[in-house]
């Protein structure tokens, strides 16, 4: 294949995170001393991934497929660093910048202008470069008269611009999506899409999580289908959509 | 990091360092011009111990510079690479509990002065006109403002610390960003609070000094406060990585903490004084008992600095430290154990 040329952006090896469910968890001291003493804490161990492995190069659009708890959310967890997998090492070659869900890290208390400054310094923006772009993102998001309210008084679809317009504003190395690609009314949906268009046509490894094969087909180079936490396939869209479907 | 910004940073240190020395030496000048009993002064020995700390500190500063070069590591160099890069999140994290504090409240940051003023005059009013514990300490108000002002201060950052995991879990689990930022902001932005908590007891002791018998002067000791204040910081940091990873696995710890820590505050002298128990049969082990609670350390630490308007013996400084890095290096060995697990059970 051709992007295999190319240098490597992610490589993901035999990763597999195990859970322990716990018959019912013991959430406090006593329940954890008296269970010790009495039963044992019984677990039950359950494999959301077992020995997942694969690469991304560089301006890759990688699909990941699969069913509801084929593992899709906790690889694009593992792989933005906020878990830790059990076994199996990810190597990553540049700036990570998960969307996983918008606007997490909003303080409803606060002002437009001052969550723009928090959520960037979250997603590990710098001051300058916040600055610099602060201008665009209001833009953007189109909230310009609204900017110094609180985000309490911000309807549901003006807080997703917002989170949206911060998110996008970099142009990461590697970018993750786990399906936000529409936020807001029609009008602002297409903006939204046409930006990520944008943003993945720009050279950046996009990871992208969606059920909608249409997306897929439409978006992705590659696709990795996650089965019950393993990797049924790999390879080109095409032919493993074409499989997916049977 | 760039060349600039190790720059920067070796400039940072030396300047603290500066004003450190500075501090400590218009802070303790009495007892540093004090002639001992061989009948020369302890400068002899200061000067040149200053002068070698600063050499050693300066040579790590070079060292620094060289971080990187042939593949060598120079210790603490990681260190001061995490704060740069995530100096600006911790910046906005405090940013925003403060702006969060008072924002809808009238008198606004007022409210961090008026505080423990308040509470001290109720205090006052019971402990001292009431229940009349005086326990024949001199200067009974500033006495008992210095203990609840270092206490609310331990007790505020010790609670907000203990919920940072647990109540930033919808981020921890969104967002990678090193999990010790959360309690260590809790505790920067609660100590801004003590700071300047700082302001009205010092504004109390300079009216109240005036019209007391026998008077009381702030002294140039007061320049010390800072090193007090570090020492409490540092352990409440301990103490809020110690809580913060304990809380995420037993919620039972709120509860059990709040208990602890009115124990804990009866069992430091706030509100009574250890001279009481003088000549007393039977409870001396209450003074012997003392000498290992850290928080009256500091609690002394910042009343021979007000009171007496002096520097506090050697040893003071020597035990309030190793108080301080024992409770920080405790709590951060439990919080690195643990911290993979805690998205699991948040």
């Amino acid at each position: 294949m051709a992007e295999e040329k190319n240098e490597v952006k992610l490589r993901i090896r035999d990763v597999s995170m195990r859970f322990r469910m716990e018959e019912d968890r013991a959430g406090s001291l006593k329940e954890t001393f008296t269970k010790m003493f009495t039963k044992g804490l019984k677990f039950r161990e359950f494999y959301a991934l077992h020995d997942v492995s694969f690469d991304v190069y560089k301006g890759d659009v990688l699909g990941i497929i699969g069913r509801n708890g084929a593992g899709k959310s906790t690889i694009l967890k593992i792989i933005s660093g906020i878990m830790k997998p059990t076994k199996g090492s990810v190597e990553r070659y540049g700036n990570i910048v998960p969307m996983l869900e918008l606007g997490s890290g909003f303080d409803m208390d606060l002002s437009g202008r001052e969550n723009i400054f928090l959520n960037g310094a979250i997603l590990g923006y710098d001051k300058q470069f916040l600055k610099n772009k602060y201008n665009e993102i209001v833009e953007f998001s189109e909230l310009h008269e609204f900017i110094e309210m609180p985000l309490r008084n911000y309807s549901s679809g003006m807080i997703m611009r917002l989170a949206f317009s911060i998110a996008t504003v970099v142009e990461p190395e590697i970018l993750i999506v786990d399906e936000i690609l529409a936020v807001g009314d029609e009008n602002f949906q297409k903006k939204s899409r046409a930006r990520m268009m944008e943003l993945m046509s720009g050279g950046t490894t996009v990871l992208f999580v969606s059920h909608d094969m249409n997306q897929i087909r439409e978006m992705c180079n590659r696709v990795v289908w996650l089965d019950g936490g393993t990797v049924r396939l790999q390879g080109p869209t095409e032919i493993i959509c074409d499989r997916y479907r049977i | 990091m760039t060349n600039i910004q190790v720059k920067k940073v070796s400039k940072y240190i030396l300047w603290t360092y500066l004003v450190v020395v500075c501090l400590f030496t218009i802070g303790a000048y009495d007892k540093l011009f004090m002639k001992t009993e061989s009948g020369v002064s302890r400068l002899v020995f200061y000067l040149p111990f200053v002068a070698l700390a600063g050499g050693l500190l300066f040579f790590y500063t070079r060292l620094l510079q060289k971080n990187g070069e042939k593949g060598r590591r120079v210790i603490g160099a990681g260190f001061f690479e995490t704060i740069h890069k995530y100096r600006f999140l911790i910046e906005q994290l405090v940013t925003r509990d403060f702006k969060i504090k008072y924002k809808r409240s009238v008198l606004g940051v007022f409210w961090s002065f008026l505080n423990p003023l308040l509470m001290m005059i109720v205090q006052y009013i019971v402990f001292s006109h009431l229940l009349n514990i005086r326990g024949g300490v001199a200067h009974y108000a500033i006495y008992l403002l210095c203990g609840i002002v270092m206490w609310n201060g331990f007790n505020d950052c010790s609670m907000q610390s203990m919920r940072s995991i647990t109540g930033n879990s919808a981020l921890i689990t969104k967002v990678y960003v090193p999990k010790y930022i959360y309690p260590v902001t809790k505790v920067f932005s609660a100590s801004v609070n003590v700071l300047l908590s700082m302001i009205p007891l010092l504004l109390v002791t300079l009216v109240y000094g005036l019209f007391s018998t026998p008077r009381l002067f702030l002294k140039p000791s007061v320049f010390l406060l800072p090193f007090g204040l570090l020492f409490l910081l540092v352990f409440c940091i301990g103490m809020g990585f110690l809580l913060s990873s304990l809380m995420v696995f037993f919620h039972d710890i709120e509860f059990l903490w709040t208990v602890l820590s009115t124990a804990w505050m009866y069992a430091t002298p706030i509100i009574y004084s250890l001279s009481m128990f003088e000549g007393k049969e039977g409870v001396q082990w209450i003074v012997t008992l003392m000498k290992f609670n850290p928080l009256y350390h500091y609690i002394s630490f910042v009343r021979t600095i007000i009171l007496e308007g002096t520097s506090p013996a050697f040893s003071e400084y020597l035990i309030c430290a190793a108080f301080s890095a024992a409770m920080f290096a405790i709590g951060i060995t439990v919080f690195k154990k643990c911290q993979d697990k805690f998205i699991l059970y948040l």
